[in-house]
């Protein structure tokens, strides 16, 4: 489903690093920070392109703030079904360089992922993360039945 | 006196990927198999966490829980191969394309500050560091890349050179002897490689046989294996693997023969040979074998032929309700085209000869896989992901397999 993302702070704008500091974390001594966007963090954020402008906007519903769903993904089969119509939802991507699932960070072919922005009762924007069958290589390394959609190469 | 030397690449998969994502440069990553389930290559930050190659990602997760995982890309691993041969073109005449990530080369009359001079120009020009190693032989010249790692640098040709390089090397670390021939060495108390070199060459003869003498002179610092500029021809040609999603459905079954033969077909066209022998061997999820041969009609490259001999070997060797895991289709009893004797029953017509020809310009222009046979449908999935159409067998030139 892919919990958490990570992208190298270099691929973010200095004020937006600064804003989100307690996300940055360094893996190995001595290499790049990343910053991570976690899904259980108590506001769970995650940034998106938006009409060629990268915003961090709050990553689904899960402390129900709204009546939104009350999860951070969305299912490609409903989006394309038309369960998510009534929200309007509109396609955007999300810049990440790496995963993470059931403890298992991967690296993201590049592009990123595909994700949604739905607008609340209140018209406060929210990205929820598009997921689709998890392919057989997926599944063995993390363990999951979904996966994230990419939007360069599939894994 | 000619020198020879040996270069080869500090964790490649790993570097390779690191090329073209800089932020996995200095962190702990393994490269994963197809499957997503084995470590198949893995960086020296990984390493020293005690993650080991074959190691099944479970395993391997709780030695270094920060460590990114990748899915292997021999595509891309052997476009990068390719340059670093181009680079060291440029340095010796005469190269060996031992492996993907491994190669032997005429060193000429090269010191310290040329193979240095070549390695750096190897890292320059497409990233990945090597290691190189120059002596007297390719035996020699092996053990010195492999004592300078990483990014070492080590000429080993005068007497104490090697001397010192020989001392106290375990035998194990000669290319050429594995636990089996170390034990029978250890029998006779030559635990390493200065021992191996002071032995009788008689007895090394009779312990390890004409194979092991030659290792027995290379490493005395005579040459006797020549640098392969081409590989020798293949006796058979084998294409297949693992299935992935272990399967009973004879739809899918059925698309596995067809996509490895289509892939046999590849390589028996690479190669310009056909065959009259096509073998099949399937595991079983449950465990054990089977396997089956069978003499085709005639000496052949046909993708018709070779996918029905497939499917008359799938009849023999697998039972409906039994989940197979591996399938391999063997092309054998090969012989070169230019020597093929035609007769009047010669099969494939004219017009299948025409197909098979556009489906190779089809798949050259487009790529691989772009047209195939409709018997692969079942196989959607595998399809979709593009790294699956390349495996490290379709790297070809490479001497050592």
């Amino acid at each position: 489903m892919c919990q958490a993302i990570a992208l190298p702070i270099d691929e973010l704008p200095e004020e937006t690093v600064q804003m989100h500091k307690r996300r940055i974390f360094l893996r190995q001594p001595a290499v790049t920070r990343e910053i991570r966007f976690y899904f259980r963090d108590a506001q769970p954020v995650i940034p998106a392109w938006i009409d060629s402008q990268l915003s961090i906007l709050p990553w689904g519903n899960a402390s129900k703030v709204s009546r939104l769903p009350c999860t951070g993904w969305c299912r490609q089969e409903d989006l394309e079904s038309g369960l998510w119509q009534h929200l309007h939802p509109i396609l955007i991507e999300i810049p990440a360089t790496l995963g993470l699932e059931k403890n298992v960070w991967y690296l993201i072919p590049e592009g990123g992922l595909r994700g949604i922005i739905v607008r609340d009762e209140r018209r406060q924007p929210r990205v929820y993360l598009v997921t689709q069958p998890a392919s057989h290589y997926y599944e063995i390394m993390t363990r999951h039945n979904r996966m994230p959609l990419f939007v360069g190469r599939q894994m | 006196m000619n020198r020879i030397g040996h270069l080869d690449a500090d964790c490649f998969y790993v570097s390779c990927e690191r090329v073209r994502h800089g932020c996995l440069r200095g962190q702990a990553v393994g490269v994963l198999s197809n499957q997503g389930a084995c470590v198949i290559a893995k960086s020296y930050e990984l390493k020293a966490r005690g993650v080991t190659t074959g190691m099944p990602i479970w395993d391997a997760l709780p030695l270094c829980p920060e460590a990114i995982f990748i899915k292997r890309d021999f595509e891309w691993y052997e476009v990068l191969s390719r340059r670093i041969r181009d680079v060291t073109d440029r340095y010796s005449p005469t190269i060996e394309f031992y492996s993907i990530d491994e190669m032997f080369f005429d060193a000429g009359t090269m010191d310290d500050a040329d193979a240095k001079h070549l390695q750096e120009s190897i890292l320059r020009e497409t990233g990945v560091p090597v290691s190189v190693g120059i002596s007297r032989s390719k035996t020699l010249a092996k053990l010195a890349s492999s004592s300078g790692k990483p990014f070492g640098c080590t000429v080993a040709v005068e007497r104490a050179a090697i001397d010192k390089l020989l001392f106290h090397r375990p035998v194990e670390k000669i290319t050429g002897i594995a636990r089996r021939s170390a034990k029978k060495l250890l029998g006779y108390g030559i635990h390493t490689c200065d021992e191996f070199v002071r032995a009788d060459r008689r007895l090394i003869r009779r312990l390890l046989t004409k194979c092991g003498e030659d290792l027995w002179w290379e490493l005395s610092g005579t040459a006797v294996l020549p640098i392969q500029t081409t590989r020798a021809a293949h006796k058979n040609l084998s294409r297949g693997g693992s299935l992935g999603i272990a399967t009973a459905d004879p739809d899918r079954l059925t698309g596995w023969v067809a996509r490895n033969a289509e892939r046999l077909v590849e390589a028996l066209d690479y190669h310009q040979v056909n065959c009259s022998v096509l073998a099949m061997s399937l595991e079983f999820k449950a465990g054990g074998a089977a396997s089956w041969r069978l003499s085709l009609p005639s000496m052949t490259a046909d993708f018709s032929l070779i996918n029905e001999g497939g499917l008359k070997l799938l009849d023999k060797c697998w039972q409906p309700g039994i989940v197979v895991s591996y399938m391999h289709l063997i092309a054998q009893d090969l012989s070169a085209r230019q020597f093929a004797q035609h007769s009047l029953f010669d099969t494939p017509s004219p017009r299948q000869r025409v197909l098979a020809e556009v489906k190779r310009k089809i798949n050259d222009r487009i790529g691989r896989f772009a047209l195939r046979s409709g018997a692969t449908l079942p196989l959607k999935d595998l399809y979709a992901d593009s790294t699956c159409s390349y495996d490290i067998c379709d790297i070809y030139g490479k001497t050592c397999f």
